[in-house]
């Protein structure tokens, strides 16, 4: 991404990425005509699929998620409406080969708590009011999988959400499960979701490799652990229509503003709060772990297995860092609006005749 | 600027209303596009071509709902509705249904008016904002042109509203176009951006993470500058001349470069100072605990190379 100045070059350089992004997410066909071809319902394919069903034969079977933009927005204002409460809703889509194509997405009006499993009954009624009007106004895919928040603790499956998800795999193939982290999600600028489908009872998974780490407070990880070999995460790519591209592109006109006047400081101090205390109550634990076990070793032989407390160690090391990456980052956001807008009590302070002076003197 | 809205009221829109119709939009032109000439749902009520043509791409309509405090009207939502082009109205009971559904999920929000997609105001769109009027006594309409030029530099969104004006001795009402702003909440400008500009989806390195976050403030900060010079050059035009004055614009900029600086005051100097200082701790308290994890690395390793309680005894079988 080249650095200069012309206008022109935001332009190649923007152009250079799309092209770049393609290629990596293998978007054949970037005309525009076949890029709302996903959009078509295809009613002969979609029978043709659900009647052979390859996925009841393979768990592994699918391994992609494509989600439009609609529904990534969809998803990510609503889980962040919920606040700290849990939220869950719906989505809507169809499959492609390996591929399950996340179309759109709508709330359900129940109130998220760790028993959730019987509030789905409750929304079975909206649901199917909701299918029925959507499909008289062009919009015929069936339910594909639901989503949830996780407001700040990460993106992954608990055990309810393990058994709820377990459920549905067995009666509503094809069953997506999606979690989106809202809180961290502002913090990190960047969008927090997961896409996972759970392995049948007893089936014993081939190791496959593990996903990126995210950080689980203290209170959550002994849920996590317990259940995180029962269900694998799915890779997520997301896909707009050429309408999409267009209004986004021109949209950016208008958000410069928004961009540079966020301050993502301000708006996840509690969440970096309560991050910090975490990692702390984390290291008390490692330092407790390692006292016990220095003791131990004495006796013992150096066989002695060191890995829990040496992982747990670099863990938070790596937890400390990350949160703290976030912070900076917020704050060099600050420093560049203070010298931009508040120039010129430099201006006076020191004789710097570059940057800040035109906008004073114009 | 917002001055311009006859009526005083300020609008703000939020991003999400506009992938909302473009995406209905999206779906009924491929469905028609598809299904072939056969296709019964939502013909083109703009007079299209039938026959060797491509048919017209049809026009979609929907409802906008949102939240409307004092002059502010913030639209935050939309949701799709049936049009029946013989009688050129909407199907009223879907529309109450799908109100419904929504009051359950948004209880906040009411309906602000509709939207559909076109190239301009229509004849026939007056009588569906008559047919709304019961609803919201001053609805608004928000028309997306769908069209994909490539020059545009603006959105090709307009809002109208409709005021009451007295053309040839009769009172009619007639659509009044009104500015609006982009209205957004961080997370949904994470995901527009995200979504836009194709930002690294996966953790990734540090460094590339704080690429990201420069790039996009530094494409931000370009846009000012843009901007600026713009300002910039036209006033130097005026000033030498080339374009005639206009008071009430140098009014305008004068109060911008009023402004400047944005906050002066010895309280957010100290603010800033002590959040710059809580940063900084953070930042030290973070290489302290990398420090403590590379020492204890390094302690366990001693440990196991010199240990003088292994069964081989002494640090001569390592050597």
């Amino acid at each position: 991404m080249a650095s200069s100045s012309s206008s022109s070059s935001s332009s190649s350089s923007s152009a250079a990425a799309l092209r770049r992004w393609e290629l990596e997410n293998q978007i054949a066909g970037s005309e525009e005509a076949d890029r709302d071809l996903i959009y078509w319902y295809d009613e002969a394919a979609n029978s043709r699929a659900q009647q052979e069903k390859p996925w009841s034969t393979d768990p592994h079977f699918f391994k992609k998620v494509k989600v439009s933009a609609l529904a990534l927005l969809k998803m990510v204002v609503h889980a962040r409406s919920g606040g700290s409460i849990e939220v869950m809703g719906l989505m809507q889509g169809k499959t492609l080969g390996d591929t399950i194509l996340v179309m759109d997405a709508f709330a359900l009006p129940v109130e998220g708590t760790e028993t959730r499993v019987n509030a789905q009954a409750d929304a079975y009624e909206y649901m199917v009011d909701y299918s029925t009007t959507n499909k008289q106004v062009a919009r015929p895919e069936n339910v594909v999988g639901w989503y949830h928040s996780h407001p700040g603790y990460g993106c992954w499956l608990s055990g309810i959400d393990v058994s709820t998800q377990m459920l549905n795999q067995q009666f509503q193939e094809p069953f997506l499960a999606v979690v989106i982290d809202p809180t961290r999600t502002v913090s990190a600028g960047k969008v927090d979701i997961g896409a996972f489908r759970t392995y049948p009872q007893g089936y014993k998974p081939p190791d496959d490799p593990v996903s990126e780490y995210q950080t689980i407070p203290l209170n959550k990880i002994e849920d996590f652990g317990v259940h995180c070999k029962q269900y694998y995460a799915l890779d997520i790519t997301y896909f707009k229509s050429s309408l999409d591209s267009h209004l986004l592109d021109l949209l950016w006109n208008k958000y410069w503003v928004n961009t540079l006047s966020s301050s993502p400081i301000l708006a996840s101090r509690d969440y970096v709060a309560g991050q910090i205390f975490d990692l702390a109550d984390k290291l008390e634990q490692a330092e407790n772990q390692m006292a016990s076990a220095r003791y131990g070793s004495y006796m013992s032989s150096s066989q002695r297995k060191k890995e829990p407390e040496e992982s747990q160690l670099t863990k938070i090391t790596r937890d400390s860092s990350k949160i703290t990456a976030e912070q900076v980052h917020g704050l060099m956001s600050q420093v560049i609006k203070d010298i931009l807008f508040n120039s010129s009590r430099y201006h006076q302070c020191t004789a710097d005749p570059s940057g800040p002076e035109p906008m004073v003197e114009a | 600027m917002a001055s311009s809205s006859s009526s005083g009221i300020t609008f703000k829109l939020h991003p999400l209303v506009i992938v909302n119709i473009s995406d209905h939009y999206t779906r009924l032109k491929a469905q028609t596009l598809h299904s072939g000439e056969s296709s019964s749902c939502a013909p083109p009520s703009n007079g299209g071509t039938a026959g060797s043509a491509p048919p017209a791409p049809p026009r979609v309509f929907g409802c906008v709902i949102g939240v409307q405090r004092g002059r502010t009207v913030e639209i935050f939502n939309s949701f799709e509705l049936l049009f029946d082009s013989k009688t050129h109205t909407l199907d009223r009971a879907f529309l109450e249904k799908k109100q419904e559904l929504y009051k359950k999920v948004f209880p906040t929000f009411y309906i602000l008016g509709w939207y559909s997609t076109g190239s301009d105001v229509e004849e026939a769109d007056m009588l569906i904002h008559r047919s709304l009027m019961d609803i919201n006594e001053n609805p608004i309409y928000v028309l997306l042109n769908p069209a994909i030029i490539h020059s545009q530099k603006d959105l090709p969104i307009s809002i109208y509203e409709t005021e009451l004006h007295v053309i040839d001795g009769n009172p009619q009402l007639i659509f009044v176009k009104s500015s609006y702003n982009i209205e957004t909440v961080e997370a949904e400008r994470i995901s527009v951006d995200h979504v836009a500009h194709l930002k690294p989806s996966d953790g990734g390195s540090a460094a590339t993470q704080l690429a990201a976050h420069l790039t996009g403030i530094h494409s931000a900060i370009k846009m000012l500058n843009s901007r600026v010079r713009v300002l910039h050059q036209y006033l130097v035009a005026m000033q030498r001349g080339e374009i005639p004055l206009d008071n009430s614009l140098l009014r305008q900029v004068l109060s911008l470069l009023r402004r400047l600086p944005a906050i002066e005051s010895e309280k957010f100097q100290d603010e800033f100072l002590m959040e710059f200082n809580d940063t900084l701790l953070m930042t030290y308290l973070a290489m302290f605990t990398n420090c403590t994890g590379t020492m204890n690395d390094v302690v366990e390793k001693f440990n196991i190379a010199y240990d003088r309680h292994s069964r081989r005894g002494g640090r001569t079988a390592f050597i």
